[in-house]
């Protein structure tokens, strides 16, 4: 029996096609979603080519006050993991998106919903909950990837859950930990030298994102430009503030982008203390494209608004 | 021991009743449904509903271009409890019970069904028309102090229905989604209408009881929202309010008019752009509707109600500026047809800033003008002072 000419045509095509077929179909990255871009950059640096990691909010924004735009909700509906910070700092504007999201691979009981905060011991865990005490986080300061412990921690529960979700691709997650790992580690040697000679010192702040960072250092938070955390302040607050600094003798305030405003202005002209803008998440400055650039970063300039003298190596 | 043998059948039917004390039930009474839930007695807290409370007070001045009543006014215009709960793991339902300082009225109690599976929600209950941009929220949410003149007047201050209603949204592209929703009501028409403008009212919108299905009321919405660049989004949506069977009836004489119906369109276009730190943002966008059909009805000398068919349209524009995380302001500019014969048209424009002394605790300033062409010209200054404890959200908010 002859084949028809027109039936050979298929049939090439698919011998053709058939060294795609031995090497199994292609699989499409795990598409993973994060809350902040801290998670989002570590998660890259753990999932390495199986995943493509997005992240819903930028390095520079305000994260207890952001808008959930379209692109969200459609990243989140089509995500396989997603990850959280955790402590509630994300609860003005993520459970809705979640709900919203009907996205079952990432409800709360599913190995896909990652809170990277878990097991962490936060500070500032309030003792009362009133909201006489402003804007508080009942399960303490949520503002922990700017502890040097945390990228490791992180990159833990991200690993593990990776592992869960994605098991062929164990072996390389727990790989890429093991490198992870050893890199922060490396560089912890360094942030030691870089905060020798920071403890002691006093700063004020404008929110309470710092204080993972300071308590590292051995930094005092000897003013809070915020009365309490989350409340703007008042001219009151202002004349209070200046006030403080000089009884403290304080003269560095740590901002963040989103803090670094008027009001900050006003009291350092009054005060003669510097502002010192740091990011608080990876892209949150042009340099600071990884957590470990983020932490480094961050030291290197404290250690300069200090006045102490720059490491051999330190850089900028 | 053998005195205490005759206590086993007692210690057994305790052991044996354990569980059902534990769920708090004493007896089930035949043909009496159980009380026991299983997980919670009667007064367990954990499976508890979330409960808010809100209130929104203001003090205003208002001078009357001619005579009318005019001076300044203190109100509590609303007190709020807000309770909301899931019921199990597809379902959950939210309560509102508000007061307008005098009377206390079950604003809205509503369930709404995820188990259909994919992004559709079937609501069931008593809740408000899903219309535009503004006619799902209450009042004291909005941006300014008032709905824009061309709700109220065309739609009402606050239109809520006994019904069901179908919501289903989906993704289009990576930047771009669409959410559509249809529903039935008992009734969508508004209990309080008309009369503000001081053109005479007198009848009130009166519907059957029970009626056929297709004359059922009826509301739907489809709309598309999608990033544009990294920092803004834009919004285009088009709603309807479809009122099939309406008459007016003379609260007085009990006289009715001919039955009619009444159709509300709308068309509405927003863009929002926030910068990267979330705290400075612009806003500008308006909303078209055109209303035609039975618009509103008047009772003449003889008791009879008149009702002025035709047609109506109006429109609203604003844009707002946040100045930082905590102040904003805005302007916003309505026009309409009255929908009272011979009022012919009105002019509003509201200006106002609006400061959150904390995530809780919102105070505003606004100073408005209406231009009526049939009644006095109005200038109205505001100080709202709104606050907002527990988890403060009503539903559907796009």
């Amino acid at each position: 029996m002859k084949l028809p000419r027109r039936a050979l045509l298929p049939l090439l095509v698919c011998l053709a096609a058939s060294p795609l077929w031995a090497a199994g179909p292609a699989r499409d990255p795990l598409q993973i979603v994060a809350s902040v871009p801290d998670l989002a950059e570590i998660a890259t640096a753990v999932g390495g080519p199986r995943v493509q990691v997005t992240s819903l909010t930028k390095g520079s924004e305000n994260l207890h006050s952001v808008r959930v735009r379209p692109s969200m909700l459609v990243a989140v509906r089509r995500a396989d993991v997603f990850l959280e910070a955790g402590l509630s700092l994300e609860s003005t504007w993520l459970p809705s998106l979640l709900l919203t999201a009907r996205n079952s691979k990432i409800a709360k009981d599913q190995p896909g919903f990652v809170n990277c905060s878990e097991g962490w011991a936060a500070i500032e865990v309030p003792t009362s909950l009133s909201r006489e005490g402003g804007d508080l986080h009942p399960d303490g300061n949520p503002h922990f990837t700017l502890d040097p412990a945390a990228g490791p921690h992180v990159a833990r529960r991200i690993a593990a859950a990776l592992s869960e979700v994605d098991p062929d691709g164990a072996e390389l997650y727990a790989q890429r930990l093991d490198e992870y790992l050893a890199a922060v580690a490396k560089k912890a040697e360094r942030w030691q030298r870089l905060v020798e000679g920071m403890k002691g010192k006093r700063v004020a702040v404008y929110h309470v994102e710092f204080n993972y960072l300071t308590r590292y250092a051995g930094i005092e938070t000897a003013v809070s430009v915020e009365s309490k955390p989350g409340v703007a302040p008042t001219p009151r607050d202002v004349a209070r503030v200046v006030r403080e600094l000089e009884e403290q003798h304080v003269d560095l305030i740590l901002t963040a982008a989103w803090s670094n405003n008027r009001t900050l202005t006003d009291i350092a002209e009054k005060s003669g203390a510097k502002v010192l803008e740091l990011p608080t998440q990876v892209d949150g400055a042009s340099w600071a494209k990884t957590w470990i650039d983020l932490l480094d970063g961050d030291l290197v300039r404290l250690r300069e608004a200090f006045g102490l003298p720059a490491l051999e190596d330190q850089g900028s | 021991m053998r005195h205490l043998r005759h206590l086993r059948p007692l210690a057994c039917g305790l052991l044996l009743a354990a569980p059902a004390a534990a769920q708090g039930s004493g007896i089930t009474s035949p043909g009496m449904p159980a009380t026991g839930s299983g997980q919670t007695d009667r007064f367990s807290r954990e499976f508890n509903p979330a409960i808010s409370l809100a209130f929104d007070a203001y003090m205003d001045y208002v001078e009357l271009d001619g005579a009318g009543d005019e001076g300044t006014h203190l109100e509590l215009r609303s007190a709020e409890v807000l309770a909301s709960a899931w019921i199990d793991p597809t379902a959950w339902i939210y309560a509102t019970v508000a007061s307008d300082g005098e009377e206390l009225a079950l604003e809205e109690a509503s369930l709404q069904y995820l188990g259909l599976g994919d992004a559709h929600t079937l609501r069931v209950g008593r809740f408000f028309l899903d219309f535009g941009k503004q006619m799902q929220a209450h009042v004291h949410d909005l941006r300014t102090f008032e709905r824009p003149l061309v709700l109220r007047e065309l739609l009402g201050e606050e239109v809520k229905g006994d019904g069901l209603q179908w919501d289903w949204w989906s993704p289009a592209g990576d930047v771009t989604v669409v959410r559509t929703s249809l529903g039935v009501f008992q009734s969508l028409t508004p209990h309080e209408h008309g009369s503000e403008h001081g053109a005479a009212a007198g009848a009130e919108p009166w519907q059957e009881d029970r009626r056929d299905l297709g004359k059922l009321d009826f509301s739907g919405r489809v709309t598309a929202l999608r990033d544009v660049g990294t920092n803004g989004q834009v919004q285009v949506g088009l709603s309807t309010r479809l009122v099939p069977e309406l008459a007016y009836e003379d609260p007085a004489s009990g006289n009715l008019s001919a039955s009619g119906s009444n159709s509300v369109w709308g068309l509405d276009l927003t863009y929002g752009w926030v910068d990267d730190t979330a705290t400075k943002s612009w806003t500008f966008g308006g909303e078209y509707l055109r209303a035609n059909g039975a618009l509103s009805a008047e009772v003449d000398l003889a008791s009879n109600v008149v009702v002025n068919d035709g047609d109506a349209s109006g429109y609203y524009l604003f844009l707002d500026h946040g100045l930082d995380r905590q102040s904003s302001v805005g302007a916003q500019y309505s026009r309409c047809q009255l929908v009272e014969a011979g009022a012919g048209d009105a002019r509003e424009i509201d200006v106002y800033y609006t400061h959150y002394l904390s995530e809780f605790l919102r105070l505003r300033f606004s100073a408005g003008y209406a231009d009526y062409d049939a009644s006095p010209d109005a200038l109205r200054l505001v100080i709202q002072l709104t606050g907002f404890v527990g988890p403060h959200d009503h539903g559907i908010n796009w």
